[in-house]
Order: structure tokens, then sequence, then C-alpha cells
């Protein structure tokens, strides 16, 4: 699978954001970006689209540490949204966090496909695609 | 009168002697006839029979005539009432006289005064009756026997049975009884023996009884001719006699297996009895015993003998009983020791006669009495001078006896822990745990028990202790009280538990250190790692507008990455600054300082305060922390107010032991705490849509308190308010 329909980005770092979209731009990774500043905002996003009947981007990345609700609570919750074709949907955490702790928690959710380290660069997303394609 | 051919008249017989003729007048008498009846100088010829024999019976009176023409006859006994009113009997022979022609003539009237004999008789057979005694007579030649009416009464037969020697000896009993009064019977018919025996007999009606049977032989031309003697009903006495020889015998058994020694002493004859025992409990051979006050002194130990003597001559004049315990000395040199007990008998004008005691070893009781004597005041001294604290203690808990050692851990007075129970003094939460066991201990499940407890010095402070309690039992196994041993280990305690915090705080400590080398990793790589990014970025960038905001983007990052180190900066600070720093500080003057500091801030936003702290409670503290906890958390409630109600905040502050708790509390929108509680007070969290949120603050105050040595707790509800509880140490 080459480039996908549409991708989703929460991170509450407007640099880091600046930065994937630039990497996103560089390989043709999406049409359409979604950005959300944090996981209360992502999931209020997410539901609405379910509700309106749009499809869920493919790919999510996923910051950990944000304000107001955080990367583990979101996906806490991601798991809840109704009528979901969630299962569809591949989350990347995407954290400067170098703590093993982080990574371990990380392995305990089946959602999550990988840990990826900050910056993220565009041979990252290049290599989030082919996986995509392996699967 | 041919028929008396000599001349000898009637009035010369020897014996009371008259003729009568056939009017029964006298024609003449013998003079022991006239001496009998009649004064000699009165006449008696001539006279009738009745006047000269006074009181004659009316029967005695037709005997008299029915004599003319009877040949001989003979009255046994015949009793006359005398003019005096005297009693004497006579017996008569009688017979009638004839003349020449054949023709009786009158009566020969023999007479024998018998009242003598009369009266031996009857006094025999008086005393027959009562001594129950009995005769009996056995003529060898016809070989008939006469059985006296009591001996029949014995034998109870018939008064008109009629015993032969045979049937008389079939009375005996069969067996031993039979052959001993057959070989009696033998050796007096063949030898001349006389016997006196007491035997059993089975009287005509099968009862058992003891007789005694007394025999004489009567020997003519050296054969026996006749047997007689006496037998008497001694049966009750027999039986008692033999009861008593049973009773005897029993108290000889009894005394000899618990060698109790016997003594009786006569004062007056200075005569010692003693019985078998006495010999062996004294070492004394019987033929060394001399029978007297003498041999029972020489065994006494010198050191008790003028003792023992005061206590005799006590007991010779009444003053007291001779009850007491003195040693001997046996010949062989070996001491014992005796238990007397001695009575006294008095004669019929109460002069004490002699006396009469029981001896008895009580050697091995005194030995074993001074063994406990001993093994006792061995415990009396280890339990006084213990280096563990010991009690004795009653069934009820209460203290009977406590050790110095004691007194020490608890800080009582021996005389005031007298007055306590240790369920007085013992912390309530160890008294369920303490009270089971010794239920237990009562129960007789366990002979004793050990568990780590507390107690309460007098001062209210805590002694920890391990408690042995043991069981003590009297002689019938039941339990009369405990001997607890109570080992302090308060100092042993108190220094586990300050390890114990030293521990948890250097753990807490390096947890925290830990926490903040990632906090610092985490935050200062997410900006190194934009700033890398961006300065990637802003090389291969060809664009100049591009450039110029990647630009900006990278000065933005920057003061970013200055921001984080200053807050990373002020929390090393905060950790290692505190040390050392801490003083009193008053808590009422702290708020309300800070309080007035944003008054402006407080009025803006029409804030209720409310401050009840007592101005006498001191924390532990330091000033600037306290001041900017205070500040953050009164900036918090502002910041977080409920749009829809007038902010309050209360603040109280109350001691609890050692602590100061600091309560504040407002009315604002609350935290889901279910949700963001595990990160309330990480760095950089925050959890309201609100521009000024930075998650720095409670970060920062956590860090101030906790290095203050206190501790900061949240309860909230969302939409209702907020409480901040701050645990302080108290100055």
């Amino acid at each position: 699978m080459g480039k996908i329909e549409s991708s989703c980005i929460i991170d509450d770092d407007p640099i880091a954001i600046y930065g994937i979209k630039k990497s996103m731009k560089e390989i043709d990774f999406c049409d359409t970006i979604v950005v959300y500043k944090n996981g209360q905002d992502a999931i209020d996003g997410l539901n609405n689209m379910v509700a309106e009947g749009i499809a869920l981007p493919s790919i999510i990345l996923l910051d950990l540490n944000m304000p107001i609700m955080d990367g583990w609570e979101f996906l806490d919750d991601f798991i809840k949204i109704p009528n979901n074709n969630t299962k569809a949907v591949t989350i990347y955490i995407i954290s400067s966090s170098i703590d093993p702790r982080d990574v371990i928690k990380a392995q305990d959710y089946s959602l999550v496909s990988n840990y990826i380290l900050k910056p993220i660069k565009s041979d990252d997303l290049l290599k989030l695609l082919s996986d995509g394609s392996n699967n | 009168m041919n028929t008396l051919t000599r001349t000898i008249t009637i009035e010369e017989a020897p014996i009371a002697i008259a003729t009568l003729d056939n009017n029964l007048c006298f024609i003449n008498c013998s003079n022991p006839w006239q001496q009998e009846f009649i004064s000699p100088d009165n006449e008696i010829i001539g006279k009738s029979f009745f006047d000269v024999v006074p009181s004659t019976p009316r029967l005695f009176r037709s005997v008299l005539e029915n004599s003319f023409s009877i040949d001989d006859n003979i009255v046994e006994e015949q009793k006359h009432i005398m003019p005096d009113g005297s009693n004497k009997w006579y017996q008569w022979s009688i017979k009638p006289w004839k003349e020449i022609d054949g023709t009786i003539g009158g009566l020969i009237i023999t007479c024998t005064n018998i009242t003598k004999i009369k009266r031996a008789k009857d006094l025999l057979i008086a005393a027959e009756n009562v001594a129950k005694m009995g005769g009996w007579d056995l003529d060898m030649i016809t070989n008939t026997i006469h059985w006296s009416r009591i001996t029949k009464e014995i034998h109870e037969v018939p008064l008109d049975y009629v015993p032969c020697l045979e049937t008389g000896i079939n009375f005996y009993k069969e067996g031993e009884h039979r052959e001993k009064i057959i070989e009696l019977i033998q050796k007096a018919i063949t030898k001349g023996e006389e016997w006196d025996t007491e035997l059993q007999i089975v009287t005509a009606k099968g009862k058992e009884l003891w007789v005694r049977a007394k025999g004489m032989p009567e020997f003519v031309n050296g054969k026996c001719v006749r047997l007689y003697g006496i037998f008497q009903d001694i049966d009750k006495k027999k039986k008692a006699e033999i009861k008593n020889a049973q009773i005897k015998e029993r108290l000889d058994l009894a005394t000899e297996v618990a060698n109790i020694g016997i003594w009786e002493y006569n004062l007056h004859k200075d005569e010692l009895e003693w019985n078998d025992e006495m010999f062996p409990l004294f070492g004394v051979k019987r033929k060394d015993f001399k029978g007297n006050f003498e041999s029972w002194k020489a065994t006494v130990h010198p050191d008790d003998l003028e003792r023992c003597l005061q206590e005799f001559d006590m007991a010779v004049s009444g003053i007291k009983d001779f009850k007491t315990q003195f040693r001997i000395v046996h010949p062989d040199g070996t001491i014992k020791h005796i238990k007397a007990n001695a009575g006294i008998f008095k004669d019929d004008e109460g002069k004490i006669i002699k006396m009469v005691g029981t001896n008895w070893d009580i050697t091995e009781v005194v030995n074993t009495q001074l063994k406990l004597n001993k093994s006792e005041e061995s415990f009396k001294g280890s339990f006084k001078s213990s280096a563990v604290g010991m009690a004795l203690v009653a069934k009820d808990g209460s203290w009977m006896d406590v050790n110095d050692n004691l007194c020490l851990s608890l800080g009582y007075s021996r005389k005031e822990l007298l007055q306590l129970s240790f369920q007085d003094i013992t912390h309530p939460e160890d008294l369920e745990k303490d009270l089971s066991q010794l239920q237990m201990l009562l129960d007789g499940k366990v002979n004793s028990y050990q568990l780590e407890k507390r107690y309460f010095h007098k001062k209210g402070t805590i002694v920890y202790v391990v408690l042995t309690v043991t069981a003590v039992k009297d002689i019938e196994g039941n339990i009369s009280h405990f001997i607890s041993q109570v080992v302090d280990i308060t100092a042993k305690i108190e220094a586990q538990k300050k390890s114990e915090e030293f521990l948890e705080l250097t753990k807490s400590q390096n947890n925290s250190l830990l926490n903040f080398a990632h906090i610092v990793s985490h935050n200062l790589r997410s900006h190194s790692s934009n700033l890398s990014m961006l300065s990637n970025y802003l090389t291969e960038e060809q664009g100049v507008s591009e450039k110029r905001e990647i630009e900006a983007m990278i000065v933005n990052a920057s003061e970013s990455l200055n921001e984080t180190v200053a807050h990373l900066n002020e929390v090393v600070q905060i950790s290692t600054e505190a040390e050392g720093q801490l003083q009193a500080v008053c808590l009422n003057e702290i708020v309300k300082n800070v309080e007035k500091n944003i008054s402006a801030l407080l009025q803006q936003k029409k804030v209720e305060c409310q401050i009840s702290i007592d101005q006498s409670i001191k924390v532990k503290g330091i000033h600037a922390y306290l001041d900017s906890v205070l500040l953050n958390l009164f900036t918090n409630s502002v910041k977080y107010s409920s749009p829809n109600r007038i902010p309050k905040i209360s603040i109280q502050a109350i001691k609890s032991g050692k602590f100061i708790i600091l309560n504040f509390r407002d009315n604002g929108l609350g935290i889901n705490l279910e949700r963001h509680g595990k990160k309330l007070f990480g760095m950089y969290k925050t959890f309201h849509q609100h521009e000024d949120s930075k998650g720095i603050g409670l970060f920062i105050t956590k860090n101030q308190i906790e290095a203050m040595n206190g501790k900061i707790e949240v309860e909230s509800i969302v939409d209702k308010g907020t409480l901040f509880k701050i645990t302080l140490v108290a100055a």
C-alpha cells in the first residue's frame, strides 16, 4: 500500500506538529491530515466523524504527554467509541520519552502498533507505509 | 411299846421330832423341836399342832390329815409366815404310827428348818437369772444329766426337756467347738482335770451362741462318778470382745502401715509403753528399751530437748496440749523429724495419771519443705534482681508482685503498679490478643504463651515488650496465678522504626530522584528534538519566508527550553536547599500574610475567605516555601473557581499528634480524581481548558511540602469543590 487517504496527529507541541506535517508532505504520506491538540479534543473529533459516517483516519500518531487528556487516557477512551471501524485504525505512539516504563506500557496496548521516538523523520513515515502494506 | 426296846425317849433325839395323837395334839417332842417352835418353859404336850406351829397354811392342814393314810409323806418345802412377819421354810417328813392292835394312833413328824438353805438356793437362782448362768450335773453311774432352768433357756429347749450326755455334746457347734468339749470331758473323766472354756453352741432354735462352760469331775475310788459345772451365755460379751479384737487388729495394722508409733506413759509409776512401730521409728532395739521417761528423753535431739520438756510440762499441767514436732537422733546418728500428739488421762480426782500419744516420721515432709523454701528463696532472689521485668499476676489480671525492672520499664513505683491490673496499662489494640491467649491458658489448652505487645508508660509513651506468661498450678492442678516475664524491647523497636522510616525516606527520595531524572530527560528531549529537527529544516529549506518561519520556531523552542531548565532548577533547589533550613513558623501569620498579598485579586473575583487557625499552631517549615504553597493554592482556587457561584475559600488547621493538618477547601470546579488523581501533582500536567494552565504549580507545591517532611493529599468532587489536605510537622 502506498499513500493513505487520511491520517491523524494528536500532539500539543506545535513545533512537533509542524515537523510531522512537513515530513508527511515530503513523501506525500496522505491526502488529509487531522490534528488534535490533546486526547480529549481527539476523542470528541473522532466521535463526531463516526456520528457523521466519515471513515476514521487509517493511521493515528499519538503523543503521550498532553494536557487535559494524555495519550494513555486517549487509548482507554478510543476503544469505547461506538459503531466504529477502529480495527482498521493503526495507532503509533510518538514521544520524546525514553523512559523504559513508557515503552513497556505501550506494548500492553494491543491497539498500539509501534513506539516511535521524536523527532519524527520522513524515513519513519515511509516505514509506516511499508508496514501497513505488509499487513 | 415293844417297839421301843430301849428306853430312849423322843425328847433326846438330835433332830426336831414330835409325835401327835389322832387329834393332831402333841404327845411328846424332842428338844430341838421345842427349841424351834416354842420357848423351853412353855408346855407343849397336849396342845394342838396348829397352836404350836404358827401360821400353818391351809394346804398343810390337809396334808397332815391325809398323812394318816399315807405311809411316808414328805413335804420338801413349806413356807410359814411367822407372827413377827418373817418367813421360815421347813421340810416336813410325816409318818403315821400304829397302836399294838394295829390301829393308827397318830403321826410322827420330823421337821428341818431349811430357811437358810432355801434362801441360799433362791439367791443362786436369782444369780443364775441375772448372770444367765445355768448349772448342770452329770451322773456318770446312771448316765443322766440334769440341766438347770437357765441352762435349758440358754439351749432354747422346753423346760421339760430331758438331755443326755450325747445330746448335750451335740449342742456344741460342729467342728473345733464340739471336738474341744469332747476332749475336755475326756480329760476330766480320765485325768480329773477341770475345765473352764468359751465355746459356741447351736441352740435348739438354730441360734449360734457363745457360752462359758465350766466343768468339774468328782472322783470316788479313783473313778469319775459325776461331772458338774456351770453354763453361761456370754454371747454379747464375747461378740463385743471379738469386735474389739478386730478393731484393735485393724488399728494395729493401720498404725503399722502408717508407721505410726503409739506410746503410753504412766506418770506415777514412770512407766513408758511403746507399740511395735515405735522401735524402728526411734531406731531403738526392744531389748535396750528401759520403758521409762528417760528412754524417750535419750532419743531427742539435744537442741530440741529443752523445748520438748517444757511442752511436756505444759501438757501435764494442762496449759497446752502436747502437739509438737521434734528431732530425734538414731543410735547410728541419722536425724529424723517426728511429729507428736498426745492426750492426757485423769483419775476420778482430776489428777493426771497417764498420757497416750502418737508419733510419726515427717522427715521427708520437712526435707521437702526445706527444699521448697530454698527454691522459693532462689526464685524470690532471681525475681527481685532479674534483668527482665517479672510479675506474679492473679487470675483476674491484677499484679500480685512486680520486680524493680518492670517498675523501671513502666515508670510506675511498685506501690502504684500493684494497684493496677495489666489490663489498665495495656495498649487497647493489644488487649484482645493478650486476653484471648490468657483464656487459652486458663482453659488449660496451653501451658504458656508469648507475644509482642505494648504497654503505656506512666508518662503515656508506648513501651514495647515481649511478654511470656506461664501458669502456676497448685497441688490439685488448678491454676493459682501466672508468672509474667516482660522483656522491654522499646529501644530496639524505636531503632527499628527509625531505620524503617529512614529506609522509607530513602526509598521515596530515590523514587523522586528517578522520577525527576525521567522528567528531566523527557522535558529536555522534547525541546532538543524540536531544535534539532528545526535546525535540519533550516539548512535544507530554500524559501525565505519558510526560513523565517522556522527561525521563529527555533526561538520559541529555545525559550521553552530555557523555561523548562529554570523550572527544573527550581525543583532541584527545593530538594537540596530545604535540609537544615527548617524552623518553627506560625501558620496563621503565613496564611494571613499571603491572603493580604493577593487581596486585590481576591477582591476582584469577590472571593469569600474564612481563615481559622489557632495563633499557637506552629509548624516546622521554610517561610518562603509555605508562602509559595499557599500562594499557589489561593491562585489555583481563584483560577479554577466556578463561574456559577461566589467563590469561597475556607482554611483550617488542626493538631493531630505530632502533626498539623491544614485543610484548604474551595467550592470551585473540582478535579476528576478518578481520571487525573495519579498525575495531579506531576510536572506539566494540566486538567482544565485554561490558558494559564502550565502544569507546574502543584508539582512545585508537592516538592516544597515534601522538602519540609510533609505531604499533600486531595479530595475533590467535580463542580463542587476541592479540598487540599496538607500535613506538616508540628514545631
